[in-house]
């Protein structure tokens, strides 16, 4: 008889896998498809988390409105985020500086630099405590399927992951405004060269993947029920690894390494410390990175 | 010759008349996590200690003190640097803090060479105040709660233990000054691990523990990673008693975890509740700085650690320095805190009591057993 303790540990690894999953999708939008360096995404999570938590202690909302607001946050700070981290590095518009890595990889530094700012500042205004969201809101009420006990929020999760995943395969292999987005991904120059507007596209889609953070952000929120200003700072770290072992420009990818790195995680905890379980996502990086430097979803393609 | 003698002299004239200003105001530093990880036990500290600075300062004393703030991030180096610092400032003549007992550790080392007064509110490790003979600290070490807590569990027929703590210098006193009491009552520790402070998700862990089918849990954990552990436990069903360390003691545990807290055992040394006039004046001053919050036990600690620096500095008047305020400190004796009376004993531990508590209906009440 197979051990029901496996199963369960196996069902926590699934919700924590899809967890990182939420994290990984925005993320992966902007830094591995669009191919633009941004370390400030967790923030945008934080962002998101913390909008909802103001509108929830505001008005009390209905958790769908909470969740719009959230949203609209979201759209916010991801364009906020490109005019003031991004937009100026591409004020060059001349061959060399479009073709330049070292332009492209700036973004590195100024993108931090913004996480950084905005990590502080909601820091001085809500304080660096845990805040609580009322219960009432928390989506992590128990339910039990066969032997294994899940939440109800593992299965919204799930469903927002998928429709995340579904819809964003459909916007950027269907659409036109996808089509633009993979043309200013591969070439830059190539894009503006036959009429793509790069910019309005760069815009478009710092908005949505930023939408998707701020989303992540406030499920996770009503998930663990505390919200904090660092609390970006792991699942952006998770999410990363997932995207860089799925081969960076594949979103599909990252959600399947998302999976494995959160069963990976859980299942490690039964035979070394807990304490180091951490280290089975450093691990993973280092062997995927020397095993397949494109990852194992990846196209091959020159990356930074 | 003449000239350089009347260069001497004003010199010496001026350093008097230095000192004799310095004398009106005496800095002590403080280090605390003011960012980072950390950043709300900090803050928090800081709040505390200017209401007591403000409380000294308006009293009508014949000297002034100043505070000075370095923010150690929590981080061991950034905590030596702070202390070189302190250090080589000549007017300052004590030095509360850190926060964690590795970075008061760290920073230890340099106040040993300098032979600098260091007390810290909370630093509950064993081996702090063995550095030397200026460390201090306000907080009941785990070589006191440990067994302590043993002989609650023991008494409650409680004989086989899970023992988990974060991977901190802290956690692993916690883990050892209670598994060797446990042992010594006759009981067993069935399961003993660590986990990363901060992690999210401690349900592959609680699966892995409730395995070992403990009579009771006892934890090494802040209530940020406390209420997390609580509320998991409770979405998984576990109905296993809880019990836990004053480091636990936090208003905010309760908010955070709601009725997954109920039934937590814990000890403390501050009640809130306490209808002592000192307490609830302490209560009160926390109140209008906070929005009406109820300060936890470690503010509290931090409220009189710094009273206590206060009363030493008072003692080494006039004209303190580092040795006489260190003096001053070790010979505290009874100190009427919030916390309770405290008195340092002559290995420069504090000597607190400490209360039984549980989590009733969504609040820490006082039990006889």
């Amino acid at each position: 008889m197979f051990d029901p303790y496996y199963l369960q540990q196996l069902a926590i690894g699934l919700s924590l896998g899809m967890t990182y999953a939420l994290m990984a999708i925005g993320f992966t939008l902007i830094f591995g498809v669009l191919n633009v360096v941004n370390f400030a995404h967790g923030e945008i999570y934080t962002l998101g988390a913390f909008a909802g938590l103001v509108l929830i202690s505001a008005t009390a909302p209905p958790i769908v409105a909470v969740i719009l607001g959230a949203l609209a946050i979201g759209a916010l700070a991801g364009f906020s985020l490109e005019r003031l981290a991004f937009k100026p590095f591409r004020r060059f518009t001349d061959e060399a500086s479009l073709k330049s890595r070292a332009m492209r990889e700036s973004t590195l530094l100024s993108s931090l630099a913004v996480s950084i700012v905005v990590r502080e500042a909601l820091e001085i205004v809500f304080g660096s405590q845990m805040r609580s969201i009322p219960f009432e809101y928390l989506i992590n009420t128990p339910v039990r399927v066969g032997p294994v006990i899940l939440v109800t929020g593992d299965f919204i999760i799930f469903g927002v992951a998928a429709a995340m995943l579904i819809g964003l395969q459909y916007l950027l292999t269907r659409t036109r405004v996808g089509l633009a987005i993979r043309a200013v991904s591969n070439n830059p120059l190539g894009a503006k060269y036959v009429g793509i507007d790069t910019d309005r596209t760069i815009i478009t889609t710092f908005v949505v993947g930023s939408m998707m953070g701020a989303a992540a952000g406030i499920l996770m929120g009503l998930y663990y029920g505390a919200v904090f200003p660092a609390m970006g700072f792991t699942p952006g770290i998770k999410a990363f690894v997932a995207m860089v072992m799925g081969g960076l420009s594949s979103i599909p990818g990252a959600v399947i390494c998302a999976l494995i790195l959160g069963i990976s995680e859980s299942m490690a905890t039964t035979f070394v410390s807990s304490g180091w379980s951490d280290m089975v996502a450093y691990g993973f990086l280092i062997l995927t990175l020397i095993f397949f430097p494109n990852g194992l979803f990846g196209a091959r393609r020159e990356r930074v | 010759m003449k000239l350089r003698l009347l260069t001497l002299t004003t010199l010496a004239v001026a350093g008097i008349a230095g000192s004799a200003f310095a004398a009106d105001t005496v800095k002590l530093g403080y280090q605390l996590p003011l960012t980072g990880d950390t950043a709300q036990y900090g803050q928090d500290f800081r709040k505390a200690a200017e209401i007591a600075l403000t409380e000294f300062n308006a009293a009508g004393k014949p000297f002034k003190v100043e505070i000075v703030f370095e923010d150690s991030r929590s981080d061991a180096k950034e905590g030596t640097n702070i202390a070189r610092k302190f250090v080589d400032d000549k007017e300052i003549v004590g030095v509360l803090g850190d926060f964690t007992s590795g970075v008061s550790m760290a920073a230890a080392q340099v106040y040993k060479e300098a032979g600098m007064p260091q007390l810290s509110q909370t630093a509950s490790h064993p081996d702090y105040t063995k550095i030397s003979k200026y460390q201090f600290r306000n907080i009941a070490t785990q070589a006191q709660e440990g067994p302590y807590n043993a002989k609650w569990m023991a008494s409650k027929g409680l004989k086989t233990v899970a023992v988990i703590a974060e991977q901190t210098d802290w956690g692993q006193s916690v883990v050892s000054g209670f598994s060797d009491a446990v042992k010594a009552d006759g009981g067993k520790v069935v399961f003993s691990e660590f986990f990363n402070r901060g992690l999210k998700d401690y349900r592959s862990l609680i699966s892995k523990l409730e395995r070992a089918k403990p009579d009771a849990i006892y934890t090494g954990f802040f209530y940020e990673d406390g209420a997390q552990f609580l509320k998991q436990l409770h979405q998984l069903g576990v109905k296993t008693p809880v019990y836990s360390t004053s480091a636990a003691y936090s208003p905010k545990l309760i908010e955070l975890a709601g009725e997954a807290a109920e039934g937590m055992h814990l000890t403390s040394n501050f009640l809130p509740t306490d209808p002592s006039p000192n307490v609830q004046h302490f209560v009160e001053e926390w109140k209008k700085r906070s929005d009406g919050a109820v300060p936890g036990q470690f503010p509290a600690q931090a409220y009189d650690a710094v009273r206590i620096m206060l009363a030493a500095v008072e003692k080494a008047q006039p004209n303190p320095t580092r040795e006489k305020v260190r003096d001053a400190l070790a010979q505290t004796k009874d100190f009427p805190g919030v916390t309770g009376k405290t008195s340092f004993s002559a290995d420069r531990e504090a000597e607190k009591e400490l209360v039984k508590v549980e989590v009733k209906g969504g609040a820490f009440v006082p039990v006889k057993d």
